[in-house]
This record gives C-alpha cells, structure tokens and sequence, in this order.
C-alpha cells in the first residue's frame, strides 16, 4: 500500500513539476489570426454582422503606473483598437528571450531610447517608417529623432525625455552659480564636516557625462569607438576630480540623494524623477540651467529618449491597429498630458505651446536644456561601456589612480571588451 | 525476480527526471551555447563555431585572471578558517553547562541565514558601511575618530566582504558545530575531568577528533559555496551605479565583469564552462582527500 501510495506522490510531484511550463490561457496564441482585415474592410455582405472585436495591443513598460495610465487613457480613444499597457519587471531581459515570440512577447514597449540598438541588431524591432512619414516628425525636437534612429532607420516613436539638471536647495544657496569655477570656489568656502555645497554621483558614467562631453569629450561615439583615452576625456577627469575632494568619498545615489533632500547639501546634478520626493519633502528647490565650463560651454548631460518601439511581430499582424496606435502617440495632447500629469518634458514641441506646461518651470529648463544634451548612444557596443566606464572613474576618483595610465588600460579593455561581443 | 529489478528505477524515475531537468539540462545547454556564435548580432540565428569561444575565453585569462585565482583561494581559506573556529567556539558556549536562554541564543543566532542574502548585503552596505550615515563611521565620529572608506580600498573592502561574509554564512556552521558536539557522550568528558585534563586538552584531544567525521562533510559543502560566492563581492563592490574603485574581483565576478557584461552569450557560456571545470578539479581533489581521511 505504502508503495504505491509513493509512487502516485511521486507522479503527482512529477506532474506539478510540469504544469508550470504549460501555457496559461492568457499567454496562449490569439484565436484569431488577425482582425485588422476586419477593421480596415468593412464586409461587401448586405447582411447585418457582429461589430469587430477591436484589435488588442499590449505595451510593456518597466516605468511608473502614472505615466503608463496617462499614456494609456490618451490611447483609449482610437477606434478598433484596445490599447493596454503591462508593467513588466526586468523588462529588458525579457525583451531579450521572447522578443521574437507572438505568444509571449508584448506588440510595442514603452523604454528609453538607448536599448534600441540592441534589439534592432537582435532583428526583434521594426522600423516604424513603415506606418508613420518623416513629415509626422516636423514637430519633434531633432535630438529625440536623432536618439531613436539606428542606422538611418527610425525605431521609436518619441514621447519624452530625461536628461540631469542643476538642482539647488533655495535656503541654502541664493542663487545657481553660472559657472562651474564659480561653483568650485563655492565649494571651497562652503564645505563644512556635515554640509556640502555641491553632491552628485561623481563616479558613474552616466553622472560624469555631463563633464566628459562639456570638454568636447564623449565615451562611445556613433561609430562605436570608446573615447576614453582621448585627451579631452583625460581633460575632463582632471578638472572634474577638483570638485570631488569637497564632496562625499562614495557619491552614491542614495548617499547624495539624502543629503540633499535632507537640507545638508546645497546643490546637486540630479535626474527629473528625483523632483517628487524633494518637493514632498518640503524642499525650496530651484532648477536651473547647468553652469559653463572654463572652455565657455555648459555641462552636457546624456538624455534619455523615452518612446515606444514596435515588436516584428506585431508590426506583421497587426498592421493597421499598430499603425493607429503610433499615429495616437505623435499627437501634442499625449506630451502635454504626459507633463501635467507626470511632471514629464514632452519632445513635441508643440506640446510646449501648452499654458500649463509653460508655466512649468522643471519642464521649461529641460526644453532648454535640450539644446546642449547627448542623447544616450543607442548603438548595441555602448551596453560594455558603462561598466568599463564605471569601473575607470572609481578607480580614478575613489581610489586615486593616475588618470593617464587608468584611462589608457580602460580604453584597451573596451576595445577587448566590444571586439568579445561579436 | 524483473519486477524486484526495475523497482528501485521506477522509485528513482521521478527524481531523475528533475534532476535532468534542473541540473543536467542546463549544463549541457551551455556547453553546447559555448560552440555557437550565439551574441546579439545572431541572437535566434547562431551557428555552431568550433572553438572559437573558448580560444577568446583562454584569451580572457590574462594578467587579471591569475589574481582573481590566488584571491579567490585566499578569499575560501581566510572565511572557511574563521568560521570553523568562531562557529566552534559559539557552540561550545551554547553546549556550556547551565547556560540559561540557550534556545534564544540559539534562534538570535540563526537570524541572519533567515535574511535574502540580497537584502542583507545591501543593508550592510548602506547601514554599515556607508561613509556619511553608515552606522560604523557614526561610531568613530562619537569617538572622536575620522571616518574611514570601508569598501574604496581593496584591503578594507576585502575585510569588509568578509565580515558579511562571515555574517550570513555562519549560522550554518553553527548548527553544523552545535549538532556535532551534541553527539559526543558525555561521559568521555568526565573521564578526561577525572583524568586532570584542562580546557584544552580536553578539546584538542577530544572534542575536535570526535567530530571531524561529522564536520568534513558540511565544511567541504562551505568550501565550495564560499569558493564560488558572487553576490556578497559584486554587490558590495561592483554594482552598477555603485562601483566602489577596490579591486577584489573573484574568479567568479572577474569572469561576468569580462565575459557576460558583453551580451555574447557564446563566449560567456564558454567562458563559464571553463569555471565549471576548474571546480569539479577542485571538488575531485577534495573528494579524494575526504576519502584518504576515511569520511
């Protein structure tokens, strides 16, 4: 009895085992191989027909449910067509596996620009030129094209975008120095045991940016060669590593988040999405444009095209409904709902003529800014970059390595690194 | 007399079956991603390339990798030597006469193994060893001392790894201790008592030989995971967005800094067979050494 009382458990454990790989129904393929023929047509029978079902498009985002709701509400309007966004946790490593898959994988994804490269090369996106013109694009600001585009194709259809500003505590500093010599001296007289003038995350790629390329500098450029033993990048670390003796040793972005939020730093270089927490925080916060180097130009921040990239898949099934969703996306209300509601900087322009929006005067410093940022190579060679980066700058400005040698050995590594990737 | 045969087999089925499944499977799916060109310019459409991937992955082991080895041996010694002499002299204080609360001594003791390794090393991190609200340099600022940086230093930040190390991985090793020690009669004990044997004597020449057979197996298992520890190194050191400029890379986060960073699943695959390989020569020399011992 035992025995075969173990064997059943057995084969029960055996089976329980299996049935996580089945398919649950909502993952399991459209019933309906494509209902867009339906919506583009209507039936030549004189008989009354049951009105199309609409055609479901689903898009992953891995952002917060603020803006996936605004996007979502803005796109409820278009006939046919259900759009429904899906949060998607480690989004971009699950593009990776099912990106080819219709059963598994989303029709579009809401991400920033700079993994478009990656997925193009991987042959999972489309280009959306086959569904909107160059002319839909009159409107959008030059540098969110130029980000989208990957070999001369266009990938994305832009809706905002991110970039760092100079941010600044009003109680404890009356005005954002318009240089950064300016904002040395500061430093110099200001910095007390527990009180900063300046913090920032002075030693990853993304923070050191705006330095690196306001020196004429960059660390991957459009034809995937790393920068990083150029004499503008070496320039840049050198003036750049006066500023962290007065700051904390680790410039970790929980460490300079909290002293700032906290009251016991005066400034810092931080992204958009930092603004809710500071202003729940109470904080007097000021935004201003980012200071000028010696050389006579401001410090150049990456941005980060947010937009929406369409899966092969859909865009081979479901043409019509793909296309409607991306002609949604490029009208000006998506942008100006996008910054009232989520405090997000619009790449349509003409979002800008908003009142609303042009009172907001996070949202207006970014529309200027917008002329001196990078946008984020979006090249597959920049994802060995930021590590190599990462690595070189704590080593120069935490461990206080010669920057010569450190930037030479780093420069050899990402070339080993981006000739592995092949 | 067949049906007594295929019995044990039919009994066995069920956990080979998860074992291909979860071990085997996996393991020769990489192997054989290792022959292949799979990267992101072949991603659905890799080929298979001979070689190639494991010429580049030998390539990989340049200046840097030797290092990464010695660090790594030294990284298992240092942590394996403290555990095993602190969990045995934890046990022997909770196996200690009329030691009253022993159960909550006991409980308190386990706490850290009941933490995601994740969240403890992060809090570590940012609760300990954090330069301007960690609780260590809050300490020495009380005293009067200048604040150091645990982890931008690569001998600090090697301590420091240890300590958590040491943190999350000793519980184990005490219950291994206390369940070892709890095994020896008594009486042997009061014997050596009567003989005139002290503190020592009485350890060094009972305790530790009744429970070496006992305590190889779970230190050889320690070994093995403190050899190939990744996360406690990377996440206090190498994590994106928080590199901390010490150089304490293991052959383990030496391996994903050059290899997987470079989304050439091939080359990583290879990469990572040859550290699969490299541990099952360790494991089979300790396995024959376990074996001279007669354990």
């Amino acid at each position: 009895m035992k025995k075969y009382l173990s064997l059943i458990l057995a084969a029960l454990m055996v089976l329980a085992l299996l049935t996580g790989c089945a398919n649950t129904p909502a993952e399991s393929a459209d019933p309906e191989p494509s209902s867009t023929a339906t919506i583009a047509e209507p039936p030549e029978s004189a008989e009354p027909v049951e009105p199309a079902e609409p055609v479901e498009i689903v898009i992953w985002h891995e952002n917060n449910e603020t803006i996936a709701g605004t996007i979502q509400e803005q796109l409820s309007d278009i006939p046919g067509v259900t759009v429904k966004l899906e949060r998607k946790e480690q989004m971009s490593d699950a593009l990776k596996m099912v990106g080819n898959d219709p059963e598994a994988a989303p029709d579009m994804y809401l991400f920033a620009h700079d993994k478009i490269g990656v997925y193009a090369a991987m042959g999972i996106l489309a280009p959306i030129t086959e569904f909107v013109s160059a002319d839909a694009f009159a409107d959008i600001m030059p540098m969110a094209v130029d980000a989208t585009t990957y070999k001369g194709e266009q990938y994305s259809i832009p809706i905002y975008f991110e970039t760092l500003l100079f941010m600044y505590n009003k109680a404890l500093m009356d005005a954002p120095p318009a240089t950064t010599d300016e904002l040395l001296e500061l430093m110099k007289s200001g910095t007390t045991a527990d009180s900063y003038v300046f913090v920032e995350q002075h030693s990853t790629s993304y923070n050191s940016a705006p330095w690196i390329q306001g020196f004429g500098g960059y660390i991957l450029n459009s034809d995937a060669a790393p920068g990083l033993g150029t004499q503008e990048f070496q320039d840049a670390l050198a003036y750049h590593k006066q500023f962290i003796q007065y700051q904390p040793s680790d410039g970790e972005y929980n460490t300079v988040t909290t002293l700032f939020t906290e009251g016991k730093a005066a400034s810092t270089i931080g992204g958009p999405w930092l603004v809710p927490d500071l202003n729940a925080a109470g904080l007097d916060l000021g935004i201003s444009a980012m200071p000028t180097l010696p050389n006579g130009e401001p410090l150049k921040p990456f941005s980060g095209v947010q937009g929406i990239q369409v899966l092969k898949h859909a865009a081979a099934d479901k043409p019509d409904a793909v296309k409607a969703v991306l002609e949604g996306l490029l009208r000006p209300e998506v942008g100006i709902a996008l910054a009232n509601i989520a405090n997000s900087a619009p790449v349509n322009l003409k979002a800008y003529d908003d009142p609303d929006v042009a009172a907001n005067e996070m949202i207006m410093v970014m529309r200027d800014i917008a002329a001196n940022v990078v946008p984020m190579p979006n090249i597959p060679e920049m994802d060995v970059m930021w590590t190599v980066t990462d690595n070189l700058l704590a080593a120069v400005n935490k461990n206080g390595e010669d920057i010569k040698t450190t930037c030479e050995a780093a420069q050899a590594e990402a070339l080993e690194q981006i000739a592995a990737m092949q | 007399m067949l049906k007594r045969r295929l019995a044990p087999w039919l009994y066995s089925t069920p956990l080979f079956i998860i074992i291909v499944a979860v071990i085997l499977f996996p393991i020769a799916y990489t192997l054989y991603i290792s022959f292949t060109n799979m990267n992101v310019y072949h991603w659905f459409e890799f080929e298979t390339i001979g070689l190639e991937n494991y010429k580049k992955a030998l390539l990989m082991l340049d200046s840097g990798f030797l290092p990464a080895v010695l660090r790594t041996i030294l990284w298992t010694a240092v942590n394996i030597v403290l555990q095993v002499i602190i969990a045995f002299f934890l046990a022997l204080g909770l196996n200690s006469p009329g030691l009253k609360a022993r159960t909550f001594y006991k409980t308190m003791l386990m706490f850290p193994w009941a933490m995601p390794a994740y969240v403890s090393i992060l809090l570590w991190r940012m609760g300990m060893f954090n330069t301007e609200f960690g609780f260590l340099n809050k300490l020495l600022e009380m005293l009067g001392f200048s604040g150091i940086n645990y982890l931008s230093n690569s001998t600090n930040a090697f301590i420091s790894c240890v300590v958590v190390n040491l943190w999350q991985a000793l519980p184990f090793m005490l219950i291994m201790m206390d369940s070892a020690l709890q095994s020896i009669d008594k009486s042997y004990y009061e014997s050596a008592l009567l003989d005139g044997a002290g503190f020592w004597k009485r350890h060094l020449n009972l305790t530790l030989p009744a429970i070496r057979p006992i305590m190889a197996a779970p230190i050889l298992m320690t070994t093995f995971l403190t050899f190939k520890q990744f996360d406690i190194v990377y996440l206090l050191t190498m994590q994106r967005g928080g590199v901390t400029g010490a150089n304490i890379n293991t052959v383990l986060t030496y391996v994903y800094d050059k290899a997987f960073i470079t989304n050439n699943y091939g080359y990583s695959s290879a990469a990572s067979i040859l550290v699969f390989v490299l541990i099952i020569i360790l494991s089979s020399l300790s396995r024959s050494t376990l074996k001279q011992e007669g354990v």
